[in-house]
C-alpha cells in the first residue's frame, strides 16, 4: 500500500465514482479491485449490484486532483470500461452523526 | 378621553426604548429571548402540514376539539395522577396568556385583589387589572431563591384577596417549588379559602425534582385554575396553544368568556397539539438535557465574573445581581448591548423589587452563551 498522502480535511474533496468494468477469467473483480484500492487517494472501494460495478470513494485537495487522478489512473486501467463521478457537495449525515448549517435566527431579538 | 380609563390606567412598560433599542440592533448575541430556540419537533410540524394537505382549515368546538381534551386529560392522569373531566373541567385556549386573561375575567369582581409574588411575568398585574381588580404584589427575596413563603403569603391576605397567581418554574427567576415546599404554601392558601391561578407552562424544564402540579396535592384541586401549554416543552411558541384545567364552574365561565372573543384556538395549532401528545417525552427529555448543560455553564460563568446567580431550579432562565457594577439593571443592559452586543432584559421590567437583577435567557446555543459569558467579562473587566 502507497503512503496516504496528508490532506486537509476542512479542505479535501471527495468523489463517488462508478466504475464498470469487464470481469478478467477466473479473477472476477477481486484483481481489479486490488489495484483500484491501492491507490492512497481510493478511501472506499465496494462491489455493488446494479448498473455498474465498483463504487469508489476517492479524497483530493481539489477537483483538479480528484479529475486527475480518474482520467490518468482510474479510467486508463485495463478493463475498466467506463467511470461516473460525482464530486459531493455538501454533507448531511454521515454515519449517524447529522450536519447542520447554521439557519437565520427566527426569533426576535427579545422578548418577556 | 378616547381610551378607557381602565386600560389608559395600565402602567407602560419602563423598558419599551430598551426592547427597540435591541429590535433595531443588528449581530446581537441575544439572551433577552423568552422562548425556546429549538424548532418544534420534525413530528409536529410534519402533521401540522398534513392537516393542512388534508384540509383541516375550519372552526373547532369552542372548548377545543374532543381528542385534544381527551389526550389531555389522559397525559395529566398518566403523568401528575391529576383527573379532570375533559368536557366540562378542560378549555383549549390561545396560549396560556390567553387562559391567564379569561381566568381572571371569571373569578373578578371589581375591586378583587389577587396576590402576585414579585418578580413576576409581565402579563400578571395588567390581566388583573384590565379584569377590574387589584393586584397586590409580595416582594420575594433572594435568599430565599425568589419563591414566596407560607408566611409572606399569610401576612399579605387581608379582606377582598380572591386568590394568589403562582408560577413555577418562573419567568423572570427560574424558581421552583418542591413538593413539600407546595404543601406548606397550600395549607396558608386552604387556610384562607384562596384560589390558584397556578401557571405551570416551563413544568417539563424542572431540572432539580419532579414537577408537583398544585392541583395535585390534597384538597386542593377544586381551588386551583390549572394552566399550561405546548410552547416551552414543545417548542411550540408559534403555535399558540395552551389550556386551562380547573372546577367545572370556573371553566365553564371562561369557556363563556372564550366563546365570544376567541371562538375557538387555531385548528392547525390543536391537531399539532394532539400530535405532540401522542409521543411527548422523547422530544422534551433530550431538549431539558441541553438545557440543564446550558444552566450549570451559566450559572458558574456568571459568578465567576462577579455576577452573584443563584441556581434555578426550572424554565430556561437566571436571574443574577448587577449591584456589584454599581449600576442599574437597566444602565447595565443598555452599555452591554451597546459595547459588547449582548442582550439581556433588565429585572425592573419584572418589578420594582428587582432594578440590580437581569433576566438571562439561556435558550441559546452553547457557543452562544460562551461567547456571550466572554464579552460579559470584558465588558466588566474594563469598567
Amino acid at each position: 500500500m502507497l503512503k496516504k498522502p496528508k490532506i486537509n480535511p476542512k479542505t479535501a474533496v471527495r468523489a463517488l465514482i462508478e466504475v464498470s468494468i469487464t470481469p478478467q477469467k477466473d479473477l472476477g473483480f477481486d484483481n481489479i479491485a486490488e489495484r483500484i484500492y491501492s491507490y492512497p487517494q481510493v478511501k472506499s472501494c465496494y462491489l455493488l449490484s446494479g448498473g455498474y460495478d465498483l463504487l469508489v470513494i476517492v479524497e483530493g485537495e481539489s477537483i483538479q486532483t480528484v479529475a486527475d487522478f480518474v482520467a490518468a489512473k482510474l479510467s486508463s486501467m485495463a478493463n475498466v470500461r467506463q467511470t461516473a463521478t460525482h464530486f459531493l457537495l455538501r454533507k448531511y449525515k454521515e454515519e449517524g452523526k447529522v450536519f447542520k448549517y447554521s439557519k437565520s435566527e427566527r426569533r426576535q431579538n427579545i422578548s418577556y | 378621553m378616547r381610551i378607557s380609563k381602565r386600560v389608559d390606567a395600565l402602567a407602560p412598560s419602563g423598558i419599551r426604548a430598551f426592547f427597540d433599542l435591541v429590535l433595531g440592533m443588528k449581530d446581537v448575541i441575544s439572551l433577552g429571548v423568552g422562548e425556546p430556540d429549538f424548532v418544534t419537533p420534525w413530528h409536529i410540524r410534519e402533521q401540522a402540514i398534513k392537516s393542512l394537505e388534508d384540509g383541516f382549515t375550519s372552526y373547532t368546538s369552542n372548548k377545543g376539539t374532543d381528542q385534544l381534551r381527551y389526550a389531555i386529560a389522559a397525559f395529566l392522569k398518566k403523568r401528575h395522577h391529576l383527573v379532570y373531566d375533559p368536557q366540562e373541567e378542560i378549555l383549549i385556549t390561545v396560549g396560556v396568556s390567553e387562559a391567564l386573561d379569561l381566568a381572571m375575567r371569571a373569578i373578578v369582581n371589581p375591586g378583587d385583589k389577587i396576590l402576585i409574588p414579585e418578580p413576576y411575568y409581565v402579563a400578571y398585574g395588567p390581566a388583573v387589572e384590565l379584569a377590574g381588580g387589584e393586584a397586590v404584589y409580595i416582594k420575594t427575596r433572594l435568599q430565599d431563591g425568589f419563591k414566596v413563603t407560607p408566611r409572606q403569603i399569610d401576612e399579605a391576605f387581608t379582606q377582598g384577596v380572591r386568590g394568589i397567581l403562582l408560577n413555577y418554574p418562573a419567568n423572570p427567576t427560574g424558581a421552583s417549588y418542591s413538593r413539600k415546599e407546595l404543601e406548606a404554601l397550600s395549607h396558608v392558601i386552604k387556610k384562607h379559602d384562596m384560589l390558584v391561578i397556578s401557571d405551570e407552562i416551563y413544568d417539563e424544564l424542572t431540572y432539580d425534582f419532579d414537577h408537583t402540579p398544585i392541583a395535585a396535592l390534597k384538597g386542593m384541586q377544586e381551588r386551583v385554575i390549572y394552566l399550561n401549554g405546548f410552547s416551552k416543552a414543545y417548542a411550540m411558541t408559534g403555535f399558540r396553544i395552551g389550556y386551562v384545567c380547573g372546577p367545572a364552574d370556573i371553566v365553564g365561565a371562561m369557556t363563556k368568556i372564550h366563546q365570544y372573543t376567541m371562538l375557538c384556538a387555531p385548528i392547525t395549532g390543536q391537531m399539532a397539539a394532539l400530535e405532540a401528545l401522542k409521543n411527548p417525552l422523547p422530544d422534551v427529555q433530550a431538549m431539558k438535557k441541553e438545557y440543564d448543560r446550558r444552566r450549570r455553564f451559566i450559572v458558574g460563568a456568571l459568578n465567576d465574573i462577579g455576577l452573584k446567580c443563584h441556581m434555578p431550579q426550572g424554565a430556561f432562565y437566571v436571574f443574577p445581581s448587577v449591584k456589584s457594577t454599581g449600576e442599574s439593571s437597566v444602565d447595565f443592559a443598555r452599555n452591554l448591548l451597546r459595547q459588547k452586543k449582548v442582550a439581556v432584559v433588565p429585572g425592573v421590567a419584572f418589578g420594582q423589587c428587582c432594578r440590580d437583577h437581569v433576566r438571562i435567557s439561556y435558550a441559546s446555543s452553547f457557543d452562544n452563551l460562551k461567547e456571550a459569558a466572554a464579552r460579559m467579562k470584558q465588558y466588566l473587566n474594563k469598567k
